[in-house]
């Protein structure tokens, strides 16, 4: 038996237009009609059956996020959404990492090249570059904070300990993200930071077994072309994968035991992301989706805004193996170390010490038995975590040179004044403010500049201070000689004389060029490039 | 939602709108001064190249080209130097056909292998590690920009201030005799390399050494053993034990030394070819010399610093 179907009604043909746009936007949206985003728009309730939750079976990338969350979770001050921000920091740097790749080449002929010619000749070529150096620090930092909040309100507790885990792994994965791309540059910093890391891999026991460690790291026993070779492929293959790995195991665990509620209302080991009351349920969409989306934008905006106006990535001189830089140091996010590499050997600072502590940390979940995730019951917990993070920055503060190295003393307040690397007070006065002349800090030097006058006051004032610190540096005084060695170019001869504890004196001298057109941003504390009293301080300086 | 970060659509969207104008905003400030940017960020570097060339030059050239680029008598050509700017180009007869600063380059870089008809004491070494020298080719590329950065002071030199040296080498047929001189037809350099600042006569040993680029080819610090044997001429560390480079001399070093000096072919090491300039004679007073052998004999020599002019500025 058949049935006849009514003849079909004649729509006007606008009607059938607009039918037809609905059906595309539903297509592109999977499965949002207009009639439903305009109503989310409005901010009325989803229907029942609730028709916004189509896209998160019907679309890939939805299908990943929960469709909705508790209400307790969605909070700012809950989790600061550290975790997404860390994802879309990373999504941030393959996007600008990309971009720069179109412009390198990782071979130590054209790696520093390439940096000069994206920064004299490539448009957006510097903002990409600062953008990607800014986004770089800023991800290792939110990892981390990500992890100190976990800490805190204990979410590492069960079900979530293998989520803890994986979020290590992340955390180990994004400093040697940072630290791979840190060589690449193929300037001063890089070159020599990457040799003091790669150097802690060869105290790995037995000897042979750090020396093949560091031989695979570096592709020779110093770092060449294989070694750039070797890090630039770490830097955008292999760890980006790896990354991707753990962040979706971390992701799922995320969102099979969902966000861990605040300690008042979730017990240790309950499923609370299955039973969310309908109540208390915020659904992903539109809620959530537009939280998140303000929010990465007002973020990409002061990231944005930051490297505009004061950010620059650094670019020392281009790396040199005969010849190593006064101070060396590691990336900050790894002065913990040097500062342990100062006071322990190399075994056990660099490879002991770093590896207990990076199991101990995968395991705290399994290492605190504790029940409770409130912070009164914690408190051991807690002390122990804040004791931790001090020690870490006491060790970084040692890492840095201001602990226990010290070069000779006429060469630390040369160092100071014109350091060999980085800016140092002569160079952010820059060439017009450096007048021709011999200036003796024995005298009374009056000279109209009052830039150059704090140069020479420093001068003195430094020599004074290491006169008191160093034992075998008495009466120094120093002599700072300017003359006009080329077109555009001055010399400065620095000259310091001291009287050893022999009763012989001592003499150093070091010759630094300035160009007229060196430009050291930090000269101006910020980027002024276009602004027309830079553009006069150019012309006329 | 009250409890989500941002409470209101209102609210958000306005969050979301700030956010998207501080973007735009920000990367069109960017776009706009792009070109600036690039344009002082390019002078930026050439400046920062230049300051390392200097470093490389004051380091591996000075010795023989002078500290000023103006070069030393029988060591080595001036290069700050209005005749290297306008005509040597013509003079090699390659005008028009590579630039001075290729020149330049190329010589840094690959040496200048012919030394006929030169008067020069040394041939100049492959300085590139292409060719087998010492330096990276960032390096010769500096060194290059600091060179080509003595053009400015150059060419306001009159033909009485450019320390220009004829160049013995070049031998030009008549028919490419104006090359060269075209733009700069009425000037012609006639003075000789100032050989050094200081008057002949009462002037130190230690300086005629640097002053007279004794010290390009011999050096003082290092040993003349079967092992470590001066490259262009014989290391004078051990010069006081004078066996080691002539047995017979040992009797009287003194008299051996200043014939090397004076007529230096008279005797010449085993090894070495004929590149000491021979008229030392005339570019030292008799007393000078005798002056420079016995310091050169005294194993506890004194060598002072001293400025640009030659004073001694260590005392």
């Amino acid at each position: 038996m058949s049935v006849q179907s009514p003849a079909p009604q004649k729509k006007p043909w606008f009607l059938a237009l607009l039918s037809s746009l609905d059906g595309i936007f539903v297509y592109l949206t999977a499965g949002i009609s207009t009639r439903e985003f305009r109503a989310m728009l409005r901010g009325d309730a989803p229907g029942r059956p609730n028709t916004r939750l189509t896209p998160h079976a019907d679309a890939f990338l939805l299908h990943i996020k929960p469709s909705y969350y508790h209400e307790s979770v969605t909070r700012f001050t809950h989790t600061y959404r550290l975790g997404l921000l860390s994802t879309y920091l990373f999504l941030f740097e393959t996007i600008t990492g990309i971009i720069l790749m179109i412009w390198y080449a990782p071979t130590p002929e054209r790696a520093y090249v390439d940096m000069i010619r994206l920064l004299n000749n490539v448009p957006f070529g510097q903002l990409m570059r600062d953008l990607h150096r800014i986004g770089a620090e800023l991800m290792v930092g939110i990892v981390t904070l990500h992890m100190v909040r976990t800490y805190l309100t204990g979410s590492y507790k069960p079900p979530r300990e293998f989520t803890w885990l994986t979020g290590v792994l992340l955390l180990v994965i994004t400093l040697f993200l940072s630290f791979s791309g840190y060589l690449l540059p193929w300037d001063q910093l890089a070159f020599w930071a990457v040799t003091i890391g790669t150097s802690m891999a060869e105290a790995v026991p037995p000897v042979f077994v750090g020396e093949i460690i560091n031989l695979l790291a570096r592709g020779a026993p110093d770092i060449g072309a294989s070694g750039l070779l070797r890090f630039y492929l770490l830097h955008v293959l292999f760890l980006p994968l790896l990354l991707i790995l753990f962040f979706f195991v971390h992701y799922y665990k995320v969102v099979l035991y969902g966000i861990s509620l605040p300690a008042q209302e979730e017990e240790v080991g309950e499923d609370t992301a299955n039973r969310v009351p309908a109540n208390r349920r915020v659904y992903y969409l539109p809620e959530v989706l537009l939280d998140e989306g303000t929010f990465l934008l007002a973020v990409t905006a002061i990231i944005t805004a930051v490297t505009v106006f004061l950010f620059q990535a650094p670019l020392e001189h281009i790396a040199n193996p005969q010849q190593t830089p006064f101070h060396t140091v590691a990336p900050w996010y790894f002065y913990w170390l040097q500062g342990l590499l100062k006071i322990a050997d190399k075994m056990w600072a660099g490879v002991i010490i770093p590896g207990v502590l990076l199991v101990m940390l995968m395991a705290i979940p399994y290492l605190d038995r504790n029940p409770s995730r409130r912070g009164a019951d914690r408190r051991v917990a807690t002390i122990s975590g804040i004791v931790a993070g001090v020690l870490m920055i006491i060790l970084s503060w040692m890492g840095t040179p201001a602990y226990a190295v010290q070069g000779a003393p006429a060469l630390e307040v040369v160092e100071k004044l014109m350091p060999e690397e980085k800016v140092g007070i002569s160079r952010k006065i820059g060439y017009k403010h450096i007048p021709l002349g011999t200036y003796d800090t024995r005298e009374l030097i009056t000279t109209d500049d009052a830039e150059f006058a704090k140069l020479l006051d420093e001068f003195v004032h430094l020599l004074e201070v290491w006169e008191e610190k160093a034992p075998d540096f008495n009466d120094p005084w120093g002599l700072l000689t300017v003359t006009q060695d080329q077109a555009n170019l001055k010399l400065l001869r620095w000259e310091i004389t001291w009287i050893s504890n022999a009763g012989t004196e001592e003499y150093f001298k070091q010759d630094y060029w300035l160009h007229k057109d060196s430009y050291y941003w930090e000269q101006y504390g910020r980027k002024k490039f276009g602004v027309p009293e830079f553009l006069e301080m150019q012309n006329g300086g | 939602m009250r409890s989500l970060y941002v409470r209101s659509f209102g609210s958000k969207l306005i969050w979301g709108l700030v956010s998207s104008f501080v973007i735009v905003v920000c990367v069109g400030l960017t776009a706009q001064t792009e070109e600036t940017r690039m344009e002082i960020q390019t002078k930026n570097w050439e400046g920062r190249g230049i300051e390392n060339g200097a470093v490389i030059f004051a380091n591996n050239c000075a010795t023989c080209h002078g500290q000023q680029g103006q070069g030393l008598q029988g060591v080595a050509p001036a290069l700050n130097s209005r005749y290297f700017f306008t005509r040597r180009l013509g003079d090699v007869g390659q005008d028009g056909v590579m630039t001075l600063s290729n020149y330049v380059y190329l010589t840094v870089a690959a040496g200048r292998p012919s030394k006929d008809n030169s008067q020069w004491a040394n041939r100049m070494v492959p300085w590139s590690s292409q060719f087998g020298g010492p330096l990276r080719g960032d390096q010769v590329v500096d060194v290059v920009a600091y060179v080509m950065n003595f053009e400015e002071t150059a060419l306001q030199q009159t033909a009485s201030e450019d320390p220009f040296q004829p160049f013995l080498d070049v031998a030009k047929p008549p028919e490419f005799q104006n090359i060269g001189i075209s733009a700069d037809a009425e000037w012609t350099p006639v003075q000789l390399a100032v050989t050094s600042v200081l008057p002949m006569g009462d002037r130190d040993p230690d300086y005629l050494f640097g002053a007279l680029a004794c010290s390009g080819c011999h050096k003082l610090d290092e040993p003349q053993a079967p092992s470590s044997m001066g490259e262009s001429g014989p290391n004078f560390g051990t010069i006081h034990e004078l066996g080691t480079y002539r047995p017979e001399a040992a009797a009287d070093p003194a008299a051996y030394l200043k014939e090397s000096i004076v007529s230096p072919d008279a005797f010449r090491v085993e090894g070495y070819d004929d590149a000491m300039p021979d008229d030392f004679a005339s570019r030292m007073t008799e007393e000078e010399i005798d002056r420079l052998v016995q310091w050169l004999l005294d194993p506890n020599r004194v060598i002072h610093t001293r400025d640009a002019e030659g004073n001694i500025i260590d005392e």
